[in-house]
């Protein structure tokens, strides 16, 4: 996979536990020790409490879109086959939101309020990006 | 003792702006030095009696504070760089007020140049480094999604959002300093392409080269100089780091929410007291937030609260009568206050707001972190 342009997540020594755990097809967070609070992105410390002592937990998975937008305009060549492509804002079921894409739909069959589910993009060897896909009931 | 002692004690007594637009013979620093020079001038200050400065840095290096005081040839007692992206100008008048009112400094120069235009900047980075996998690209993103999410909630079209981009561009066609000169239609609006749906050309800001300055000092020495003052009766801030933990995404409620807890009881105001609004707009939804979240119109109701001509200049509440940012030039946010302080002072011609006294500014700064504002009176 060589040829992937797009840009690639940064990984740090304290998202780093993220990244492993898509690649094992695993969609984690962390969760506070001391306070119970649950966040994403990955950060060195609570934002709740500011604890260091935190657990890795396994998400869920399961989410609905907030809301999405959909990109006509190009910003990065890696994208130029995409166009247009959505990028949506997930709140999961355990709380937190993230930015991410659903894949796998036209863009025309998303809406605010839809379930989603995670999937797993395998991008290169190395990196795998968690997205989501419709649960279609 | 609290913010209220503040209430009427600071005066905007200078404003200075430069060419807009395309200005390829200068670069953002020079534009800075013109807009300084402006607004002394403004005034009938001396450069010399200028003992604070604050500089906005802007794309590509420019506005270095340390280079900028180097180039205006100024030793300034206080003084020194914010950087809160579309929220700095509004920051920087906050500081300069409490610099003055506590005695650190007697006259205060704000300044802001750019030339980002000419240097091609397209905003096409990723929100934060963590989006750019998912091609989340251009701070328009959070808009997008909070006008998607408000059709979704209330109903709100495409059509009544096209009122503000149609608005400000009517405004601009009466200001001589506007760069976009091109009336636009509703078809022109429907018909223009999207940028990041559900966002279409005409909701986003044009990129423009220009350079904006203020000059600020107390009530007591404003009364000797050249213009009117315009007094600070009111302001707020607050950040909000934590915006993507809140549950609440739509049109950045709960930070503008605590602005409005600060700044009207400091002005021991109302909305009903605030005759118009000029929100900084780098994309058109920022005034629907605006105005709902300050309390103008009910959560919701925005998208119909605009409507028939209640925010054009001689309407109930005339927002951005210079054209804002999608139509006048984007000088994040610092031209929006310039042409505040020149409706106080009378100074506007046919964009004129009639017997205005008391206008509200309004800022948003980065992705949703950032959110001030100030009430200004004649
Ligand atoms: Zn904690
Ligand atoms: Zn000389």
């Amino acid at each position: 996979m060589a040829d992937y342009t797009k840009p690639l997540p940064v990984i740090e020594p304290w998202n780093a536990p993220y990244w492993q755990a898509a690649k094992r097809h695993e969609f984690v967070a962390q969760k506070c020790r001391t306070c119970g609070y649950t966040h994403l992105p990955p950060g060195p410390a609570c934002t709740n409490c500011l604890s260091n002592d935190q657990d890795w937990i396994q998400l869920s998975g399961k989410g609905t879109i907030d809301s999405y937008g959909v990109y006509h305009q190009l910003w990065h060549p890696g994208f130029t086959d995409d166009l247009p492509y959505n990028v949506a804002l997930i709140e999961l079921a355990e709380g937190p939101q993230i930015i991410s894409q659903v894949v796998g739909c036209a863009n025309a069959e998303l809406t605010c309020g839809a379930a989603v589910e995670v999937t797993f993009d395998d991008v290169t060897s190395d990196v795998t990006l968690p997205k989501f896909r419709l649960i279609r009931s | 003792m609290g913010l209220q002692d503040l209430r009427d004690q600071i005066c905007i007594v200078g404003v200075g702006d430069t060419q807009q637009g395309s200005v390829p013979t200068k670069t953002g620093d020079e534009l800075a030095i013109d807009a300084a020079r402006a607004a002394l001038q403004d005034c009938g200050l001396e450069k010399d009696d200028i003992d604070g400065l604050f500089v906005q840095p802007s794309y590509g290096r420019q506005g270095d504070y340390l280079k900028v005081g180097l180039m205006l040839g100024l030793n300034p007692r206080v003084g020194g760089a914010v950087e809160a992206s579309g929220a700095t100008g509004c920051y920087m008048i906050q500081h300069a007020a409490l610099l003055l009112h506590a005695g650190m400094a007697n006259y205060v120069l704000l300044v802001y140049g750019t030339n980002q235009k000419t240097n091609r900047n397209r905003f096409g980075g990723a929100l934060l480094e963590e989006h750019a996998p998912y091609g989340a690209f251009n701070p328009s993103l959070p808009f997008a999604f909070a006008f998607r999410r408000h059709m979704h909630l209330y109903g709100t079209t495409e059509e009544q959002l096209a009122t503000i981009a149609i608005n400000q561009r009517h405004n601009s066609l009466l200001n001589p300093k506007a760069v976009q000169k091109t009336p636009i239609s509703l078809d022109d609006y429907m018909n223009a392409r999207y940028i990041v749906a559900p966002l279409r050309m005409f909701d986003y800001c044009y990129v423009t080269d220009g350079g904006h300055a203020f000059v600020l000092t107390t009530a007591d020495r404003a009364k000797d100089l050249r213009k009117p003052p315009v007094y600070i009766r009111g302001m707020g801030r607050q950040e909000a780091f934590r915006a993507y933990e809140t549950p609440d995404l739509v049109m950045q409620s709960f930070q503008q929410e605590r602005v409005a807890k600060m700044v009207f009881p400091m002005a021991d105001m109302t909305t009903k007291d605030i005759q118009a609004l000029y929100v900084q707009d780098a994309y058109s939804p920022a005034i629907l937030a605006a105005i709902e979240n300050y309390g103008f119109c009910p959560k919701g109701e925005g998208g119909r609260w605009i409507q028939g001509g209640r925010i054009a200049i001689d309407g109930e509440l005339p927002i951005n009568a210079n054209g804002g940012q999608l139509s006048e030039t984007y000088m994040v946010g610092w031209q929006n206050t310039c042409d505040a302080v020149r409706q106080l002072r009378g100074e506007c011609g046919p964009r004129q707001i009639k017997n205005v006294e008391r206008i509200m500014c309004t800022y948003t700064g980065g992705l949703r972190e950032h959110a001030g504002a100030l009430i200004l009176r004649r």
